[in-house]
C-alpha cells in the first residue's frame, strides 16, 4: 500500500516538474507572466508531493513495513527509534528521495519569494531548476525507487550501516550537507537565467549572492560537522583525510566562496560578469560531480555507498549539465558582458579580490586533480595508485596561507587607488600583530615553518578583521555621542552583511589555526593497560579501572573505564568502547574525547580483553581541536547574518557591502 | 558564440568526463576480491634492513601480508593490532610481512622506530607486488594459507579479533 502511494506521489512530483520546466522556459522566452504563474504553481505541487512521499517513507520505516524495498534494506526491528528515523539517509535510494524532497522545498521557496520580481528572468530560473527536479524525480521513480514492493515480505532487516548508528552527529551532518548541495541548484538556475535572458544587473546579482549564501552556509556547516563526526567516530584521531568524498563536498565550497567574492567586484565595478556566472555554474556542477563520486562506486572511500546501477545515469546527467553549461556560457556570455568595463587601473583592493579568485580556483583544481588522478593513472597505465595525504598537504598548504594573507589585505584596503604609504599605514598594526604572534610561538618553543606561518598570518588577518569591526562603531560613538551599547547595536544592525562576512572570516581563521595545530603538534601514545594500572600521558594520568558490558537491542558493547587525572585533580571517567553489532561481524570502536579550549585527550580502544581485564588504546593529545568546531559555528552564524535582508526594505536599495 | 569560452570549457570538461567514465570498468573493490581462492603471486623483495624474503620459501605455513604506508591514517589504526597479532601467532608459525606502498623506505624506518615493529617490512620496488595483488589503496591485508592460496583479503584496517578469527578459520 505504502509502495503504491509513495510511488504515486513521486510520479505526481515528476509530472509537476516536467510541466513546470516547460512552462517556466516558455514563459521566460515569451516574457509571459501568466505562463510563469503555472511554473510557480507546479513548484508548489512538487513540494507537496515530495513532502508526502517523505512522510510515507518515514511512516514505513517507523512501522517496520518490510514490504517496502528501502525498509527491507536498512530497517531492523532492533534499531532504536532515532536511528530508524535517520536511516532515511543511510543508504543510496533513501538519500536520493531526501534530495528530491529538499529540492522540492527549495523550488517552492524560490517560487514564493520571487513571485513579484523580475518576471521573465525568474521564469527562466524556475524552468531550469525544475528541469533538474525532473532528473531527480526520475531517479526516484525509476532506478533508485525506494518504494519498490518486496515479495515475499521479510520478517526483519539488517539495519543501517553500524558506523552511522554510532553517533548522534549522523542526525545533522548529512542533511546539512544535502541542504548545501541541493540548494546550489537555485543559484545555478539563476545564473543560467541571466545568460538566457541576457540580463545580469546589480539587483539580480544581489539575489544570486543571497541565494548562494544559504546553501553555502549549510555546506560549510556540513563539512565541519562531517569532520567532527569522523573525529568522534572513526577513531583515527583526525577530522580531515582528503578522502574523495570529503573532497567532493569541499570542491563546490571552494568555487562557491570564489563566487561570493567575485560577485562583489561585479556589483562594485560592473565587470567580470562572465567569470562570476561561470563560478556559480561550476559550483552546482561540482555538487553533481561530488554526488557522482559518492554514489557511483567509482571511488573507493569509507563514505561511499555500495555500487549501484545509478552511476552511469548520473554520469550522463553530469555530462549533459557540463556540456550544456559550457555551450550556454559560450553562446550567451557576450550578451551579459558590458562592452567596456570601467577601468581605473590596478586598484589594490580589486587586485586582492582577483588574486583571491585565482587562489580559490587553483585550490579547486588542485583538489580535483588529486581526487581524479588515481582514476586517470589507472586508465592510462593500468596501475592503481593512491595520491594520499602528502600530495594534498604539500600542494594546498601554500595556497591556504596565501588565502589567509589576502583575508587580511582585502578587507583592510579601501576601494580605488591607494598610495603605497597609505597602504603601509593601514597594514602596519596588523602586520606587527602577526609578527608578535610568531614571536610568542617561538618563545613557546613551537617549531615548523608552515605552522608558524599559519599562526602569524592568521593573527595578521584577525587583527584586520577586528579593526574593521571596531572602527565603524568607534566612529559612530564619537560622532553621535551615544552609549557604547547603542553604538554597537546600531552599527551592527545597519551593516549586518558586512559583519556577517567578518564573522565568517574569523570562523575560517579559527579552523585554520585549529587544523594546523591539531595536525602538526599532536602526540600519539599507543598504550596497553592491565586492570588498576596507571600511566602518564602528557600532563594526564590515566588509570584503567576495568571493563563494563552494555547490552542494547541492536548491539553489545564492551566499555573500558578510564579515570583521568590532570595535575592531581580528577577530571573525568571516560569510556571508550567497542561495539559489536548483532548483524555485523566486526566490532566498531567509539573513541572518547575529553575536550578543553586548549587541547583534546583522545582515547580510542583498540582491543578490550574482558577475560584478562587488559585493554589497549591509541591515545592522542591534540591541541586546539575545539577551535575547528567553534569556527564552523561562527561560519554558520556569519552566513545567516549576511543572508538576512536589510530592514531598509527592497533589495534595490541595499548598499553593496564588502566582507 | 564566444569560441574562447567554448574551447576552454571543452578542454576542462571533456577529459574529466572521459576519466570518470573509464572508472566504471575498474571498480577496485569488486575486482580484487576475485583473488580469494587463487594462488598468491610470488615475490622476492628486500626488507628495510636489507634481507631478502621470497614468498615461495614460506610455503607450508600461513603468511599474512599487509600493504601499508606512513602517510596512511587507517594504517596507523591497525598498526598495534598487527604487532600484537604477529606476536600472538608467531608460536603457531604464522609469518607476518609488511609491504611498503608508495612511500620512502627512510620514512618507514623512522615511523617504525617510533610506533614499534614486530615483523619485517618489504620494499616494493616500482610497486610491482602491489600491482600483482591488485592493491587499490592502503591498508589491504592478505591472508595466505599453508598451501600458498589467498584465503582472505581485508580492505581497510584490521583488528585483533578479525586477524585471529581469520587465521583460526583458515585451512
Amino acid at each position: 500500500m505504502i509502495s503504491l502511494l509513495g510511488r504515486t506521489c513521486i510520479l505526481v512530483a515528476l509530472t509537476a516538474c516536467s510541466v513546470g520546466m516547460v512552462t517556466g522556459m516558455v514563459a521566460g522566452k515569451r516574457q509571459d507572466i501568466d505562463m510563469g504563474k503555472w511554473s510557480r504553481w507546479m513548484a508548489y505541487v512538487c513540494a507537496i508531493a515530495t513532502t508526502a512521499s517523505i512522510g510515507m517513507m518515514e511512516y514505513a520505516l517507523l512501522t517496520h513495513d518490510f514490504s517496502v524495498a528501502y525498509v527491507a534494506e536498512v530497517g531492523s526491528l532492533d534499531t532504536p527509534t532515532w536511528v530508524t528515523i535517520v536511516s532515511l539517509w543511510s543508504s543510496l535510494n533513501g538519500s536520493i528521495l531526501l534530495w528530491s524532497w529538499m529540492l522540492g522545498l527549495f523550488l517552492a521557496g524560490f517560487a514564493y519569494l520571487t513571485r513579484n520580481q523580475h518576471q521573465a528572468t525568474t521564469s527562466w530560473a524556475l524552468g531550469v531548476a525544475m528541469g533538474i527536479g525532473v532528473f531527480f524525480c526520475f531517479l526516484v521513480a525509476g532506478i533508485a525507487n525506494p518504494f519498490e514492493a518486496v515479495s515475499p515480505i521479510p520478517t526483519d532487516g539488517p539495519g543501517p550501516n553500524p558506523l552511522l548508528q554510532n553517533h548522534i552527529l549522523m542526525v545533522v551532518h548529512p542533511p546539512s550537507l544535502y541542504l548545501g548541495f541541493v540548494g546550489m541548484t537555485i543559484p545555478f538556475a539563476m545564473g543560467c537565467a541571466a545568460l538566457l535572458s541576457g540580463r545580469l544587473d546589480g539587483a539580480w546579482l544581489r539575489h544570486m549572492r543571497r541565494w548562494m549564501l544559504v546553501p553555502w552556509g549549510f555546506l560549510s556547516l556540513g563539512i565541519v560537522l562531517g569532520g567532527w563526526w569522523s573525529y568522534e567516530v572513526l577513531g583515527w584521531g583526525g577530522w580531515w583525510a582528503w578522502d574523495p568524498v570529503e573532497n567532493a563536498s569541499f570542491l563546490p565550497w571552494l568555487t562557491g566562496t570564489a563566487f561570493l567574492h567575485s560577485a562583489m567586484i561585479t556589483q562594485r565595478r560592473n565587470k567580470l560578469q562572465g567569470w562570476t556566472v561561470s563560478l556559480i555554474m561550476a559550483t552546482f556542477l561540482l555538487t553533481i560531480l561530488g554526488t557522482f563520486m559518492t554514489r557511483s562506486g567509482v571511488f573507493n572511500s569509507v563514505h561511499s555507498f555500495t555500487q549501484s546501477s545509478i552511476g552511469p545515469v548520473f554520469l550522463a546527467f553530469l555530462g549533459a549539465c557540463l556540456l550544456g553549461s559550457v555551450l550556454l556560457l559560450a553562446a550567451r556570455v557576450d550578451k551579459i558582458q558590458p562592452d567596456q568595463a570601467t577601468d581605473d587601473g590596478a586598484a589594490p583592493k580589486e587586485t586582492s579580490f582577483l588574486l583571491n579568485n585565482l587562489l580559490f580556483t587553483g585550490f579547486m583544481f588542485t583538489v580535483l586533480i588529486g581526487t581524479v588522478y588515481p582514476l586517470l593513472n589507472e586508465a592510462i597505465t593500468g596501475k592503481q595508485i593512491s595520491v594520499g595525504q602528502p600530495y594534498f598537504d604539500k600542494m594546498t598548504g601554500p595556497i591556504g596561507l596565501a588565502i589567509i594573507f589576502l583575508m587580511g589585505v582585502g578587507p583592510a584596503l579601501p576601494w580605488g587607488r591607494v598610495s603605497l604609504r597609505r597602504g603601509f599605514q593601514i597594514l602596519a598594526f596588523p602586520l606587527a600583530s602577526g609578527i608578535v604572534i610568531v614571536g610568542i610561538c617561538l618563545g613557546m618553543k613551537l617549531r615548523g615553518g608552515m605552522a608558524l606561518a599559519t599562526f602569524g598570518l592568521s593573527g595578521f588577518a584577525l587583527a584586520v578583521t577586528l579593526k574593521e569591526m571596531a572602527s565603524p562603531i568607534l566612529a559612530f560613538h564619537q560622532a553621535n555621542g551615544k552609549t557604547w551599547l547603542h553604538s554597537i547595536s546600531t552599527v551592527f544592525i545597519q551593516s549586518r552583511r558586512r559583519y556577517g562576512g567578518h564573522i565568517v572570516h574569523i570562523g575560517i581563521l579559527c579552523i585554520a589555526v585549529g587544523h594546523v595545530a591539531g595536525t602538526r603538534y599532536t602526540t600519539a601514545h599507543p598504550l596497553t593497560f592491565s586492570a588498576g594500572e596507571s600511566k602518564e600521558v602528557g600532563s594526564y594520568t590515566l588509570t584503567f579501572k576495568g571493563t563494563e558490558k552494555q547490552i542494547e537491542s541492536h548491539r553489545r558493547s564492551v566499555l573500558a573505564n578510564v579515570l583521568v587525572h590532570q595535575n592531581g585533580k580528577e577530571l573525568a571517567v571516560v569510556q571508550p568502547r567497542l561495539n559489536h553489532y548483532i548483524k555485523m561481524n566486526q566490532p566498531i570502536g567509539t573513541p572518547q574525547v575529553l575536550s578543553t579550549l586548549t587541547e583534546d585527550l583522545y582515547l580510542n580502544a583498540v582491543n578490550i580483553d574482558e577475560a584478562a581485564n587488559v585493554a589497549s588504546f591509541d591515545i592522542y593529545i591534540k591541541p586546539l581541536i575545539w577551535w575547528i568546531w567553534f569556527g564552523g559555528g561562527l561560519m554558520l552564524l556569519g552566513s545567516i547574518l549576511a543572508f538576512i535582508p536589510s530592514r531598509r526594505g527592497t533589495d534595490g536599495q541595499e548598499t553593496v557591502e564588502a566582507a | 558564440m564566444n569560441w574562447k569560452v567554448l574551447g576552454a570549457g571543452v578542454v576542462v570538461t571533456v577529459p574529466l568526463l572521459a576519466i570518470l567514465a573509464s572508472g566504471f570498468g575498474l571498480n577496485p573493490r569488486v575486482e580484487s576480491n576475485a583473488l580469494e581462492g587463487q594462488a598468491a603471486p610470488n615475490f622476492e623483495l628486500e626488507t628495510l634492513e636489507g634481507d631478502r624474503v621470497a614468498l615461495s620459501e614460506l610455503r607450508g605455513k600461513p603468511v599474512v601480508i599487509n600493504f601499508w604506508a606512513t602517510w596512511c591514517q587507517p594504517c596507523l589504526i591497525e598498526h598495534q593490532a598487527l604487532i600484537r597479532s604477529a606476536q600472538r601467532f608467531a608460536p603457531a608459525g604464522v609469518t607476518f610481512l609488511g609491504v611498503l606502498y608508495n612511500d620512502e623506505p627512510a620514512e618507514a624506518v623512522r615511523y617504525l622506530k617510533k610506533k614499534g615493529a614486530a615483523y619485517p617490512t618489504l620494499i616494493d620496488v616500482n610497486g610491482r607486488t602491489a600491482i600483482d595483488y591488485g592493491v587499490a589503496g592502503v591498508p589491504e591485508t592478505f591472508f595466505i594459507n599453508a598451501e600458498g592460496t589467498i584465503a582472505y583479503k581485508a580492505t581497510g584496517p584490521v583488528n585483533d579479533e578479525m586477524v585471529s578469527s581469520i587465521l583460526r578459520g583458515m585451512p
